[in-house]
Formats: structure tokens, C-alpha cells, sequence
């Protein structure tokens, strides 16, 4: 008897243990959904309430009403970089602050791996800041396949605590990429952020120890590579092989200029066998011969941080990089007189012109997030001056009108870069239906590790850009 | 009767939970896996396409994954053979023969173990570092290290996995032998001693042969164990660089997913399971023997 009642005492715990496990499941479900519910409820009251008073609206706005987000939380999703993560949870407090609308924020170093398989299982944030060109390529996959929402009208909206819209905001030029606007129709999808020239980095104190020019054609640079080598410093090195995209950018256009660019990253027929491709893989290739031949065994995401470290040894002069390098390398160990330096690519002939990429990070709103105008409203807040004040205490800089008057230290230099002369080089490869084993990375930037040890030839590589680049032709969007 | 009844109703209330937990948890995914391989999908689209065989037929002619999969077959084997040879005669030596400190030695071999994969990642980077890495600084006192070794370049990266996956897996198998050879009579030991063999032949005669099942478990350990761990050691030490030198099947599926092509990383996904399978199975087969009891 007392046997089976101790049987029957197991299985019920045993059952209800079961349950438990099921039942929190369950629970954050319900409060999920629940909220989810208010979120919808919330949403469709908003948009009705918009949809009313659209022709008021403007006044609403510039009477800072914002009483049909009352109650509404979005959800904002914010990949951690150099910056931090701190800026956002200001930004978050300020726009909360100004409009009411409440915001729960998610960062992480791996944003992917955070948000990834919720979104697998139909759940969005209502914000993403997370750009394009990562290893993880999820903005590409959402561009690829058609699930961004257009933010073309977030452009006209007035910036909350503001009386100007975002379109006067944004600096000229950033919202009519490839970038932005991925299927070249000129609507918006994603919204320009922080922003940062990118170019060859270098010790601007060993240039000026040595007597050394700062070259600004490519002969001169090989000229200097000469020099260097005798005194046993290596002309070049790259922390990885993905840093080679804003420096193929560059090189393609002041090889070919706008056009050529436009063509190249549109994969036109026969473009990689003009001069001027032919230009830009011989410089990548003779660059290769110039690279301190430890990078490409550093070139990884454990140790890339080491071939950083050869510019501030000294062992190497020039890095592709972009303005964070100074934030991510403060702690580092570094030669006597170390001074940051930056400068445009080399002009190909002389006379013609340097380019400079400019390098932005993107922000958007998924096609399937619940509180869809909540959050175009926390995308225009962004550009108010209040934001741009706390991103820019982080280094993070966005791309707005006057931004010049608000940077400090080194940011300054680096961002005067096309104050002389130096033209900007934006937009990137267009996108392309997913093909097996193709992709912009492997065919464009990997083979440079190769191409330094020695593994392929130059021709072998233009031989595989100009197969892959027919496929992805052929899968153009 | 009755009471077979009520034990049989009381038997399946036990397992339920778990039967539940495993079929959702383990089966229903595995068959989505082979269900997905057969689909077009990005990661995060909803939509999906129905292409039957398709995927497989692109798998066999891209050069990647053949790639891959040979990187992955080469780390299998050669870890495995390595792995097992060192933990056999650590286990030997550790079990058979009186040695000063015997308990220090296994707790040292089995820390690389318990530390996680990015630990060792770190750590090995500290080792193989071009310039000033423990490894280069050794190699430098009986060398000329002008031009260092690149332990993660192109040629080498392969080598560098192979010795740190090993040194990673050699305790644990080393701790399983041990408790099986431990349990062997010494009084064999003895008899054979009377007879006059020597320590190899009594390793070869009889500690083999009797924890021969043992021997056979860790065989499939090894290979699903290996299969995991190249996508882990892959991924923290070299993210499959330079130039895919080192990408093996796993990694390579988890970058196609990355690259939109969801169910061609299944169809990847299915040629590994298979793959796993069918080599487990042929191993097993092939180390069939009557065992032997003491």
C-alpha cells in the first residue's frame, strides 16, 4: 500500500514537473501574445488615429502630440560595436522622454544569433540597426528577399522635438545608394547611420621620423614600398580580408570613376577585362607582393586584432580601416611618437582623382514588425540633435548637415578627409538571388589572402570574378 | 492480469515525458531537416519552393564543399588515429605502471576538457602566433626564425587544427580507457607475468582485447564527437579561413544559411548525417568481435 503511494506521488510530480516545464512555456507565450494583442490593438487604434487626422498631422506633430503611440512599446534591436552600447540605451531614454512611446532594447556583439531565431519563427523587433557587409548577412537576406518595410515617407516626417523634417537632416548624397535604396526603384528602405571615411591608416609619426612623402599616386606608394623594405618595414598589411570591400570600392572608382563603379558592381558583361578592372586587380595583386606576409595567417576573427597591432609596431605602414580603429585599438601597445594618420587611395595616374569610401552602417524596419509606425517615428527621432549629441559622444557620427561642429580628437581629421579634394566613393556590389557557394566575400575579398601567400596567381582569380560574376548576372534582383 | 495492466499504464506515464520531449526536441527536427533539403528558402523568408533533388545535384559539382568535406574527413581520421593512440598508452601508463604524481597527470590531461572551445581558441592563438608565439619562440632556439612559421596560413592551418583538436580530446577518452582498464583483474596480470610476457604483450594480449566494447563505443564518439568539434574549433580559431583553406562541411553549411540558401545548408545537413550514419555503422561492422569476459 504504502508502495503505491509512493508510486502514485512520483508520477504525479513526475506529470506535473511535465506541466511546469510547459506551463512557463506556455505563460511567456500568453504574455507574449498578450502584449502582442495590445501591441496590434495599440497599432491599429494608431493607425486609424493617423489615418483620421492625416491632414493634421503635421500640426500634431509640431505640437509634440503624440497620443496615438500612448501605451505602445516597440521593440528596438541594435547590434553592439565599437561604440558600445550605452548610446542606445540614451537614445532609447531620450526618445521616451520626448514622445512617450516606451522601448525595449536588445544589444549584442552577435545581434544575429540574439534575434535570429525569433525572427526564424515569425517573431520581429519593430527596429533593426544592423548593416549590411557582416559575415552573418542578414541584412542581405532580408534585402533578398523583399522583407524590409520602405521608409520613404520616414524622409518627410518631422523630427520629434524638432520643426525640421528628416530629408533636410540627412546629409546629401546618403539616401540615394544602393545602400539605401537596394532595387535602384528610389524608394527608401533602409535608413543611413553612423558613418565613417574609410581609408589607408598609418603611423603619421613614422612617416614624419623617416622623411617620408605621403604618396598619392600608386607609383609613389610602391616607390615608398621600396624604401620601407630596406629598413625592414612592410609597405602594407589588413586586419582581414573583409576590410579589402571599402578598399575595392575606392580603388574602382578612382580607376574608373562613377560610371565604371555603377557597371562593375552591376556585374555588366565583359567589365572585368576593361583597363581599368585590369588596373585595379594588378594593383591588388602588386599591393600583395608589399603585404607583410604574416597578415593572411592573422587574417581571422580571433587574431585580426594583431595585424592591427604591425601598424602600431611599425612593422607595417598602411591598413585599409575605417575611424573606429583609434576606439578599438586605445589600449594597444605602440611604437614611440605612434600618431594616427589617414588618407584617401592613392590616385591611379596623377592628376586623377583620390576617393575615399564612405563607409555607413544601416538601420530598418522589418516588413513583419507589429508597431510599424511607432518605430519610423524612433527612425526619424535618430537624426534629432539630441541623438546625434549622444551617438557622437560614442565616436558613432551620423550623417547629418553640420555634423562637423560637433566632432572631437582624432574625428576630426578623419572626417575633414574630403575637405581637400578628396571625392567621396559610396554604394556596393547589387544584390543578387542567393547562389550556391557564390558569394561577394569568397569571389572578391577572400582570394587577397591567397593572392599574398602565393597560393593563386592573378589570373587564376580574375578567371573565378568573372565566372561568379556571370552567375550573379544571371541572378540579378 | 489486471496488475500487468496498471505496471504497463504506470511504465508508459514514466517514459512519457521524456519519449515527448525527445520526439519533438530530436525527431521532429531531424525529419524537418530532410524535409527542408528538398526546399528553396532564405532563412528568414517565409516563403519556400518545392525543388526535389536539386540541391544535391549542385552540392556534387561545387568545389567548396568538396572542399569541405575532405578538410572534414581529414581532421575525422587523423584526429581519431591520433587521439586514440595517445589516450590508449596514456590510460596504459597512467593504470599499468607505478609513477610519482599519477593523479596530477590525470587531472592535467583532462583540463583541456572541461575548457570551453573559445578558451582553447585564445589559448592556441597565443601558441601559434606568428611573431613572439609560443610555438615559433620554441621552434626559434633550435632554428633561424627570421622567416616565422605561419601555423593559420594556408598550408599549415590543417596541421594547426589536427594539434589542437587532439590536445583537446586526448583526456577524455583518455579517463574512459582508464576506468575500464582499471577494471581488469590483476590477477591476469600475474599469470602472464608466471608465463613471462612483457609489459607490450601483456598491453597487446590482454588489456586490448578486454576492454575491446569499450574500445568500439568510442570509435562512433570519435567520429560524432570529431564532426562537432571541427565546426567549433573551425569557427573560434580561423572562421574558415584563409580563404576557406580550412572551412569544413559543418561551417560551410552554417555559412550558406548565412548566405540565404537555407535549404541547401539542409541538403549539407543531410550528407553529413549520412555521412556520420553510414561511417559509424561501417566501423562498428568492422570492429565486430565475440567478446571477451574476465
Amino acid at each position: 500500500m504504502k508502495k503505491k503511494f509512493l508510486c502514485t506521488i512520483l508520477c504525479i510530480s513526475m506529470a506535473a514537473s511535465m506541466l511546469v516545464g510547459c506551463g512557463a512555456k506556455s505563460d511567456s507565450t500568453d504574455s507574449g501574445s498578450g502584449t502582442a494583442e495590445e501591441g496590434t490593438a495599440a497599432d491599429q487604434e494608431a493607425s486609424q488615429d493617423t489615418g483620421a487626422e492625416t491632414p493634421a498631422d503635421s500640426e500634431a506633430d509640431s505640437g509634440n502630440s503624440y497620443e496615438q503611440y500612448a501605451g505602445t512599446t516597440i521593440h528596438v534591436a541594435a547590434i553592439e560595436t565599437a561604440y558600445g552600447s550605452e548610446m542606445w540605451q540614451e537614445v532609447a531614454e531620450a526618445f521616451t522622454a520626448e514622445t512617450g512611446v516606451e522601448v525595449e532594447l536588445t544589444t549584442d556583439k552577435n545581434l544575429e544569433d540574439v534575434i535570429g531565431p525569433s525572427m526564424q519563427g515569425g517573431e520581429y523587433p519593430d527596429f533593426i540597426h544592423l548593416a549590411t557587409g557582416r559575415e552573418a548577412g542578414l541584412t542581405e537576406q532580408f534585402i533578398k528577399g523583399n522583407m524590409i518595410s520602405e521608409v520613404t515617407d520616414v524622409l518627410s516626417m518631422t523630427i520629434p522635438g524638432e520643426t525640421v523634417v528628416v530629408s533636410d537632416k540627412i546629409a546629401k548624397g546618403f539616401t540615394d545608394t544602393s545602400l539605401t535604396n537596394p532595387y535602384g526603384d528610389g524608394k527608401t528602405y533602409l535608413a543611413p547611420m553612423f558613418y565613417s571615411p574609410c581609408g589607408l591608416f598609418y603611423n603619421a609619426g613614422l612617416l614624419k621620423e623617416k622623411g617620408w612623402e605621403v604618396p598619392t599616386t600608386w607609383d609613389e606608394m610602391w616607390e615608398l614600398g621600396d624604401k620601407a623594405k630596406e629598413e625592414d618595414i612592410y609597405l602594407f598589411t589588413y586586419p582581414t580580408a573583409g576590410y579589402f570591400d571599402t578598399f575595392l570600392y575606392a580603388l574602382m572608382y578612382s580607376a574608373g570613376g562613377p560610371e565604371f563603379f555603377d557597371k562593375a558592381t552591376h556585374y555588366e558583361e565583359g567589365i572585368w577585362e576593361t583597363p581599368e578592372a585590369t588596373a585595379c586587380f594588378d594593383i591588388i595583386a602588386k599591393l600583395a607582393t608589399y603585404t607583410n606576409p604574416i597578415t593572411p595567417a592573422q587574417a581571422n576573427d580571433q587574431d585580426f586584432t594583431q595585424n592591427q597591432q604591425l601598424v602600431l609596431d611599425n612593422k607595417a605602414i598602411f591598413m585599409p580601416n575605417g575611424t573606429w580603429i583609434v576606439g578599438e585599438m586605445a589600449e594597444a601597445p605602440r611604437a614611440d611618437g605612434f600618431e594616427w594618420g589617414m588618407m584617401a587611395l592613392p590616385a591611379v595616374k596623377s592628376g586623377e582623382d583620390c576617393y575615399s569610401y564612405t563607409w555607413f552602417e544601416q538601420s530598418w524596419i522589418p516588413a513583419g514588425a507589429e508597431n510599424q509606425d511607432a518605430a519610423k517615428l524612433f527612425m526619424s527621432f535618430l537624426y534629432s540633435d539630441t541623438a546625434c549629441e549622444i551617438f557622437a559622444k560614442s565616436g558613432a557620427i551620423q550623417p547629418i548637415v553640420d555634423i562637423a561642429d560637433k566632432l572631437e580628437g582624432d574625428n576630426v581629421m578623419f572626417y575633414s578627409i574630403y575637405d581637400n579634394g578628396v571625392k567621396p566613393a559610396m554604394g556596393n556590389f547589387a544584390a543578387f538571388n542567393a547562389i550556391p557557394g557564390v558569394e561577394v566575400r569568397t569571389v572578391f575579398l577572400e582570394p587577397v589572402n591567397s593572392l599574398v601567400s602565393g597560393g593563386i596567381t592573378e589570373d587564376d582569380w580574375i578567371k573565378d570574378v568573372i565566372s561568379a560574376s556571370d552567375q550573379m548576372r544571371e541572378n540579378l534582383k | 492480469m489486471k496488475n500487468s495492466k496498471r505496471r504497463s499504464g504506470f511504465l508508459a506515464v514514466c517514459i512519457a515525458p521524456a519519449v515527448i520531449l525527445f520526439f519533438i526536441f530530436m525527431i521532429l527536427p531531424t525529419l524537418n531537416v530532410f524535409r527542408m533539403s528538398l526546399y528553396e528558402k532564405g532563412a528568414y523568408s517565409p516563403t519556400e519552393t518545392f525543388v526535389g533533388l536539386k540541391n544535391f545535384q549542385v552540392l556534387l559539382n561545387d568545389s567548396n564543399f568538396i572542399r569541405s568535406m575532405q578538410n572534414m574527413i581529414l581532421l575525422i581520421v587523423t584526429v581519431t588515429i591520433i587521439t586514440f593512440a595517445f589516450a590508449l598508452i596514456f590510460a596504459g601508463i597512467l593504470t599499468r605502471e607505478k609513477i610519482k604524481g599519477q593523479n596530477f597527470f590525470r587531472i592535467v590531461f583532462y583540463i583541456p576538457n572541461i575548457l570551453s572551445i573559445v578558451v582553447i581558441a585564445g589559448i592556441f592563438s597565443a601558441i601559434y602566433k606568428p611573431e613572439n608565439g609560443m610555438l615559433n619562440s620554441i621552434i626559434g632556439l633550435f632554428r633561424d626564425m627570421t622567416d616565422p612559421i605561419l601555423w593559420k596560413s594556408e598550408s599549415l592551418v590543417m596541421v594547426s587544427l589536427i594539434i589542437a583538436m587532439v590536445w583537446q580530446a586526448i583526456g577524455y577518452y583518455m579517463v574512459m580507457y582508464m576506468a575500464s582498464m582499471s577494471s581488469v583483474p590483476e590477477s591476469l596480470y600475474e599469470s602472464s607475468n608466471l608465463d613471462g610476457a612483457g609489459r607490450l604483450s601483456q598491453f597487446f594480449q590482454i588489456t586490448i582485447p578486454l576492454i575491446w566494447t569499450n574500445i568500439r563505443t568510442t570509435l562512433t564518439f570519435f567520429i560524432i564527437s570529431t564532426i562537432n568539434m571541427t565546426f567549433l574549433f573551425v569557427k573560434a580559431m580561423t572562421s574558415g579561413g584563409p580563404n576557406g583553406a580550412s572551412e569544413v562541411a559543418l561551417s560551410y553549411m552554417y555559412g550558406q544559411k548565412d548566405a540565404g540558401l537555407y535549404g541547401y545548408s539542409m541538403a549539407i545537413g543531410v550528407i553529413i548525417f549520412l555521412f556520420s550514419f553510414a561511417l559509424s555503422a561501417m566501423v562498428n561492422k568492422v570492429t565486430d568481435r565475440e567478446p571477451l569476459e574476465f
